[in-house]
């Protein structure tokens, strides 16, 4: 693939390619975070509600 | 006389750029001793430098044979990265993680604090860095040394020591970069939000499914990350499942503490006078201060956000969205001590160690979608 270049930056030319490259990663990078984290979060919430105990409600004991 | 010309030889083979990685080994060596910043990664980073940089050292690889510091760069990063993922167990089996557990929805500040290492990515290649190197600096921003060490290592960033000296000064540098960056984008009135902390309760059998099931979801979304989080949530496991209390005392302390005297001294193996003394590697260092600040702001600007939709009352203190970076447990100290500055009653620790252990989690996910993209992208 020719690489296109946008303009010559401080450290050496950019190509239009990387700075696509580069938005993309920021949409899927921070969209894959999130979304992980969101599983995550349910999962947790699963698990609270699943394995919390009534006796823990009742003394407020963490185990 | 010419006899004793070998005597000269390494005096006569100093150049500037050697002379200059003396002077900034030294600098690490003071941060150290005399700042206490890091010392455990920053004193040995510091020496190693000086080591690698005599003329001629004996550390590095010659013709006859082998240098230890090579040596160990070769087997404990360049193979497998093996030095930071195994630290990484250490710092699994010292987290607590019952403060996120019992207020999970801090999960989505340790996310949203991520948001630094990305938009650095798009600057670092618009000054002209190579994509390899602009995410392997951007990674800088998640304020976790092992996971910058990583990243840099896996994909063959030429700024490898930059990124990691860069990434352990300014974790120790936390207490006076992140109140700069939480004032520029909170008012006081925000700072003064006050959060009731009424935390669910945790079983034993939560502490222990947890650090297995996030391994698995995060290695299906992202499989390059299992390496990080799996060794990190291995160290966690240990320290949660109440059978093995000797097995996470090692991991927490000699274990932690054996990986990081030689951690420090191996990554000074790329801190080269050669490699190390720049133009790239000072703006390596100004970008991974920007990736540092940018995490910080978007951790508090996602707090904000949600304050758009939650009623009054329920409002979210957006300092805490700031302590959602992974720099544990500092982070979560500093944005209490600006909470009780604006009101001394404020007690936002809680929260903000359930953001800041979120944090840790957000960054080696990070760290490992990185190199799940960077897979199709190089």
């Amino acid at each position: 693939m020719r690489l296109i270049t946008a303009f010559q930056s401080l450290m050496g030319p950019v190509d239009a390619g990387s700075i696509w490259d580069s938005l993309g990663l920021l949409l899927k990078g921070m969209g894959g975070v999130l979304l992980v984290m969101l599983l995550i979060f349910g999962v947790i919430v699963a698990l609270n509600k699943v394995f919390s105990r009534p006796d823990d409600k009742k003394d407020g004991k963490d185990k | 006389m010419s006899d004793f010309s070998f005597l000269l030889e390494g005096v006569q083979a100093i150049t500037p750029k050697i002379l200059v990685m003396w002077v900034i080994g030294g600098l690490l060596i003071f941060l150290a001793i005399k700042k206490d910043m890091e010392p455990a990664l920053l004193l040995p980073m510091g020496f190693g430098a000086i080591l690698v940089n005599i003329p001629f050292s004996g550390v590095l690889n010659t013709d006859a044979a082998n240098g230890i510091v090579e040596w160990l760069f070769n087997v404990g990063i360049h193979a497998a990265e093996a030095m930071p993922l195994l630290l990484f167990v250490g710092v699994g089996a010292m987290i607590d993680f019952g403060p996120l557990l019992s207020n999970p929805k801090m999960l989505l500040f340790g996310g949203a604090a991520q948001l630094g290492i990305f938009v650095t990515v798009i600057l670092a290649v618009l000054l002209g860095f190579p994509l390899k190197d602009a995410m392997s600096i951007g990674v800088i921003g998640a304020a976790d040394g092992p996971t910058s060490i990583l990243v840099s290592q896996q994909l063959k960033s030429a700024y490898m020591g930059a990124i990691a000296v860069a990434a352990y000064s300014y974790m120790a540098l936390v207490p006076i970069i992140q109140p700069f960056a939480i004032k520029m984008v909170t008012t006081k009135k925000e700072r003064m939000i006050r959060m009731p902390y009424n935390p669910g309760k945790v079983s034993r059998t939560t502490r222990i499914l947890f650090p297995i099931i996030v391994t698995l979801i995060s290695g299906l979304i992202a499989p390059d990350s299992v390496a990080l989080v799996g060794f990190l949530m291995f160290g966690n496991l240990i320290r949660e499942c109440g059978k093995l209390e000797s097995l996470s005392q090692t991991a927490q302390g000699p274990l932690a503490n054996l990986i990081t005297i030689f951690l420090g001294i191996t990554i000074a193996f790329q801190m080269r006078a050669d490699q190390f003394v720049n133009w790239g590697t000072l703006i390596v260092m100004l970008l991974g201060l920007f990736a540092f600040v940018l995490d910080t702001v978007g951790g508090v600007l996602f707090a904000k956000l949600l304050n758009l939709f939650l009623p009054k009352g329920k409002k979210i203190n957006p300092m805490v969205g700031g302590a959602g970076i992974s720099a544990f447990p500092m982070s979560a100290r500093v944005v209490q001590k600006m909470a009780v500055k604006e009101d001394p009653e404020n007690l936002l620790l809680m929260h903000a160690v359930g953001a800041n252990v979120a944090g840790q989690i957000g960054s080696v996910v990070a760290g490992g979608i990185i190199l799940s993209l960077a897979a199709s992208l190089l």
